[in-house]
């Protein structure tokens, strides 16, 4: 998958999980910080947004430690390969 | 009854104790409320009360009236079940209920009361464990703390649960360190950057899965920490490295702590795990040392009220033991984690059992079995495989266990990944593979 096509993926399963919480998902793109105050993810959501990118690219980025990102677009980045 | 002396708040004191949202609220404020329960305690002759609220002036005031008054104080947690709530106030009599609206209740009289304050474990299900402490020996737990130079007239974001252990342990430390404490209006990462920012916090005690989080909201330069704390999981060194480079200015500490034995070691040295120097000589009076490769502690600190059911059990020779792992690698050991089924979500432990149980108290549900699931963002994730009753819709049903899951249990004990399956494999044991 190309950047763009794991960003759209990032926007659904945002708005799958903000959803399921009963809140309304705001819009995100590239630029949006994904725990910034607009979004409604807290840092559990987080985890599991980064999980189901795991399970949709099958890879993870994070097996060798945490890698700093802020934003969607920064995500994103971290799943091409 | 053995009256205290309370918190020691005066009269006409005007330094600011806790903020929320924009409010303050003053020392001598916060006397007069604690007065007025007191009289209400008094005029009522109640020996028992249970306060049950996550703002921490109702914590305060309900601390400060009970020793004063020498009745006995429980402190319950507002995701505790109701059942729960309803049985501890029917088993010991409680006679009071603090909270957004104080009630008087049918108390009875049972063992005279000695001012002991009962904190419970979390749990929202199952039964939580109850430990008991006296006001004195809580404060002296924090004394150390509370009287540190960079901790003076500090401003505290409380991260912890109010009611938990760490949560209390925050409070009272800002309390004898003339600080302030400052609760977020919502509990989201931009809810505690945005309280942050508004009061110029300079302390902040949190687990590392807060921190993380907390770094990716903040700007860089737009908090002037004096003291940064980490607690409750594991520091790693990677976290340790970034709030480094973020807060140059500030103290970094991590800590390991428990309910029974308080905080056992606390590092400042910027590097994970502690010094193996600590096995041969006792540091800041508690005895380390390494059995079986799990952590065992000694020291004078260790609770010995009444427990029901410990976690950290008492050993014959005095030590306690710990479910942590630890490994030793040249001049440094490092706790790998809990060897037992606890699940350690952002530093929250989850008692698989416990879920277990609530998921097989839904209709619809015929087995459940809970297990954590490694996360790069919050250290572990609540995982559930659940098998359903015959003639149910997989998809309608795993919504209905979903909401009532966020209905019934705290947000890091909710199965964040759900998964419908057949079967259950059951091992040799008998038990739940």
């Amino acid at each position: 998958m190309d950047e763009q096509q794991i960003l759209s993926q990032i926007q659904q399963l945002v708005a799958d999980i903000v959803s399921a919480k009963g809140a309304k998902p705001g819009k995100i793109d590239a630029a949006t910080e994904l725990l910034g105050g607009g979004v409604g993810m807290d840092s559990l959501d987080l985890a599991v947004l980064v999980r189901e990118l795991e399970e949709k690219t099958g890879h993870d980025p994070f097996a060798d430690g945490f890698i700093e990102f802020r934003t969607a677009g920064e995500l994103a980045k971290l799943y091409v390969r | 009854m053995t009256a205290g002396v309370g918190l020691e708040l005066e009269h006409g004191d005007g330094a600011p104790i806790v903020a929320t949202g924009a409010a303050l609220v003053t020392r001598g404020k916060l006397r007069g409320y604690a007065d007025a329960l007191l009289a209400e305690l008094r005029s009522r002759s109640v020996e028992r009360a249970l306060v049950l609220s996550d703002d921490p002036l109702d914590i305060l005031r309900a601390v400060d009236a009970c020793d004063r008054a020498g009745a006995d104080l429980w402190i319950a947690h507002t995701n505790t079940p109701p059942q729960f709530i309803d049985d501890t106030l029917r088993q010991f009599g409680i006679g009071y209920l603090i909270g957004k609206l104080d009630e008087a209740r049918d108390g009875a009289t049972g063992n005279p009361p000695a001012a002991r304050i009962h904190m419970m474990t979390s749990g929202t299900t199952g039964r939580p464990k109850v430990a008991a402490h006296s006001l004195k020996s809580l404060l002296s737990r924090v004394r150390g703390a509370a009287s540190f130079p960079a901790n003076r007239e500090g401003k505290w974001l409380l991260t912890y649960q109010p009611t938990g252990f760490a949560g209390v342990q925050v409070i009272l430390t800002a309390l004898l360190s003339r600080g302030l404490i400052v609760v977020p209006e919502q509990r989201t990462p931009a809810g505690f950057y945005e309280a942050a920012l508004r009061h110029e916090v300079t302390q902040i005690s949190a687990t590392p899965t807060f921190w993380r989080s907390l770094l990716m909201v903040a700007e860089p330069g737009a908090l002037k920490l004096r003291q940064i704390t980490l607690g409750g999981e594991a520091a790693d060194q990677a976290t340790l490295d970034r709030l480094k480079a973020a807060f140059p200015e500030a103290r970094i500490t991590h800590i390991y702590a428990s309910t029974e034995a308080g905080v056992v070691y606390a590092v400042h040295d910027g590097r994970e795990g502690f010094p193996s120097a600590w096995l041969e000589q006792p540091s800041q009076g508690v005895e380390l040392r390494i059995r079986d490769g799990f952590l065992q502690i000694k020291t004078a600190n260790a609770m010995r009220g009444y427990v029901t059911e410990s976690e950290q059990p008492l050993l014959g020779d005095g030590w306690l033991s710990t479910a942590d792992r630890c490994e030793i690698k040249g001049d440094r050991v490092y706790v790998l984690g809990r060897q037992d089924s606890t699940i350690n979500v952002g530093g929250s432990k989850v008692y698989p059992l416990a879920v277990e149980t609530f998921l097989l108290g839904l209709p619809g549900v015929a087995e459940a079995r809970v297990f954590g699931v490694k996360n790069p963002v919050s250290g572990a994730l609540v995982a559930a495989d659940v098998v359903l009753a015959p003639g149910q819709d997989k998809d309608e049903a795993k919504t209905r266990i979903l909401t009532a899951c966020r209905e019934g249990l705290a947000g890091y004990q909710v199965p964040r990944i759900l998964k419908i399956v057949d079967s259950i494999q059951v091992g040799a044991s008998g038990k739940k593979g």
